[in-house]
């Protein structure tokens, strides 16, 4: 029997707008396997990204847990989720959150400067930006890249500390159909050729087919 | 760990190297705008109190000042005396006065005002009345029928003291000093106006008319004052006061008077006025930084979620504040130094006791710069602290 890499446990979370409650999840139970291409769907307010959240460690769950590792993660203080965030997990968000202020590599070297040398850090980055196929855009600002390259420096990033998994969020929402595929086929080849487990959330019928196993949210329980 | 330790500096200097330009001197002229509204203040009250000390040495007590013992009214042995004190280091004039018993009537008109006898060349060297004739000249040795006379003294329109004054004489007229026993017509020589009304509700007569009225008095003096350059060391006093003078030897302060207290009062409205200037200073600086990184919330929660530690986005921040601090001192120090105060000592603020410019001491320009800086510091400190601790998401998605 193989050992999950992620195990959400009756995953609850309830939002309080204006006086209402907005139930996002509802008792979520989930075993993510290693090398697992997990894509999950559902109409917006399905609760998608809520339970990606849950599960990149970004929030706290009302009640259930999440396990990673055997690591029941509500018992971790907020600085050891961090540094589990900083060595094992990558995030991409849909609107790429690039530092307005820093290069393409110095957005992808940025999280590696937590963990080693600035000199290592940088040659890493350099590695993994030919990867996505920046090869020449190294030193532009995230102004000056289109969607699609900010979202491949982006994916750059979230693999600079070598993670074991990878959550992505909409990451071609924002993207056109080309460049969408691109972002697509390097998730596909980093999960078959570099066994890294992917958890992505998409609502692109036609991204379903990259998937290895779909989960559908509907009103916060999988469906 | 040690690039951890880097990562602030490398952040802030990003932010510095790549943010807004705009933004960025905007932000640091608004730092310079409130570290020269904290100097500017306290550097006029410097000037005035510096100011109002100037005129108290130039135009009354000399930097020291010497008075007959207790009991007596003169100092004896005044020549003996004046060549003893300029035989001291640091002396560069000094100068016997000796007061003149007597009434000064003019017209109808009498009063008891302070009349002195000078030796003019000596009083040229110690107080600066013979630069402030408003009218007519100063003193000369030889005139013995001559008398210059304060403007608070002749009196007339916007005087001050007009009430109680000759109510608008004028050089060439004349006034009757009486003694015990009889009374001596002088001519007025000239007019003065030091400013200082003090000062000016005096009149001077010449060493030698008084001796001719009353030759008793001629090696006597009531008071001695001393005029020192800045080679004067701390132990001058001392030294004066180990010359054998039959007097007792005072610094210009304890001879102040009444505007020792006037000083003493606008120290302490200068401290209130300072303590003001820094709240005030203190809440600008914590609005401009407090808005700068309330608008990067969005960074700062992005930089959380890929891993890296609060503490070193705080210190990036910190930083950043810091060199805000630092570039509006430098550019409010340059402003200042060249711009404003050049402008007001070609323009003093004109004042009843003297025209004051702006003073500022190196105490006080670096306790401002350092109250700056730390008020700055916090002022990243806070709202960094503050958003790092708020939920992630809710930083970068702004709920």
């Amino acid at each position: 029997m193989i050992a999950s890499i992620i195990q959400a446990d009756k995953v609850s979370k309830t939002y309080h707008t204006g006086g209402a409650e907005i139930r996002a999840l509802s008792d979520i139970s989930l075993v993510i396997l290693p090398g697992d291409f997990i894509m999950i769907t559902g109409r917006n307010g399905s609760g998608k990204s809520t339970l990606l959240h849950q599960l990149a460690l970004l929030d706290f769950p009302d009640s259930g847990e999440v396990i990673i590792n055997n690591q029941k993660t509500t018992e971790l203080s907020e600085q050891l989720r961090m540094d589990f965030r900083l060595s094992s997990l990558g995030y991409i968000f849909q609107e790429y959150a690039l530092i307005a202020e820093l290069t393409a590599i110095e957005n992808v070297m940025l999280p590696a400067m937590m963990l080693e040398s600035s000199e290592k850090a940088k040659k890493k980055a350099a590695q993994l930006l030919d990867k996505v196929g920046l090869t020449n855009k190294h030193n532009r600002l995230p102004s000056e890249l289109s969607g699609g390259e900010q979202q491949k420096v982006a994916i750059a990033r979230a693999l600079v500390n070598s993670p074991r998994i990878i959550f992505a969020d909409e990451p071609t929402a924002n993207l056109d159909t080309i460049a969408a595929k691109e972002v697509l086929n390097i998730f596909k080849t980093l999960n078959e050729k570099d066994g890294i487990t992917i958890v992505m959330v998409t609502h692109e019928p036609e991204e379903l087919e990259y998937a290895s196993r779909l989960i559908h949210l509907s009103d916060g329980r999988i469906k | 760990m040690s690039t951890q330790i880097r990562l602030p500096f490398y952040l802030a200097w990003q932010y510095i190297r790549r943010g807004r330009k705009w933004t960025f001197f905007l932000t640091i002229f608004m730092m310079s705008v409130a570290f020269i509204n904290l100097i500017f203040i306290s550097s006029l009250f410097a000037g005035i109190i510096d100011g109002t000390n100037k005129q108290i040495i130039n135009t009354m007590t000399g930097n020291f000042y010497i008075t007959p013992n207790d009991g007596q009214d003169y100092i004896k042995g005044k020549d003996r005396a004046l060549d003893l004190i300029a035989t001291v280091d640091g002396v560069t004039g000094e100068s016997a006065r000796t007061q003149v018993p007597a009434r000064m009537s003019y017209k109808n008109i009498r009063g008891s005002w302070q009349i002195l006898a000078i030796n003019p060349e000596d009083e040229r060297l110690v107080s600066n009345v013979a630069d402030k004739m408003t009218s007519g000249v100063f003193l000369e040795p030889g005139d013995d029928d001559q008398i210059i006379i304060g403007r608070q003294i002749a009196g007339g329109e916007n005087v001050e003291e007009n009430a109680f004054s000759f109510k608008g004489a004028k050089v060439g007229e004349k006034v009757t000093l009486t003694f015990e026993g009889f009374a001596k017509e002088f001519t007025i020589k000239g007019i003065f106006a030091t400013k200082f009304v003090e000062a000016d509700s005096r009149a001077f007569i010449t060493n030698s008319a008084l001796t001719k009225l009353l030759p008793t008095t001629t090696d006597f003096a009531t008071t001695i004052a001393i005029k020192t350059d800045k080679s004067a060391s701390a132990d001058t006093l001392t030294k004066i006061s180990a010359l054998g003078i039959e007097g007792k030897v005072y610094s210009w302060q304890e001879a102040a008077g009444l505007m020792k207290l006037v000083a003493e009062s606008f120290k302490s409205i200068n401290a209130l006025v300072t303590i003001v200037g820094i709240l005030i200073a203190a809440v600008t600086i914590f609005i401009i930084i407090y808005v700068d990184i309330v608008n990067k919330r969005k960074q700062i929660g992005i930089l959380r979620a890929i891993g890296i530690k609060s503490y070193i986005i705080i210190f990036s921040y910190v930083i950043l504040a810091a060199v805000y601090a630092v570039a509006g001192v430098i550019l409010g120090t340059v402003l200042f130094f060249v711009a404003i105060v050049p402008y007001f000592q070609a323009h003093p603020f004109v004042l009843p006791i003297c025209d004051a410019v702006l003073v500022l001491s190196k105490l006080d320009y670096i306790a401002r710069a350092e109250a700056i800086m730390w008020v700055s510091v916090i002022s990243g400190l806070i709202p960094a602290a503050l958003t790092t601790r708020t939920k992630i998401l809710d930083a970068i998605l702004g709920r």
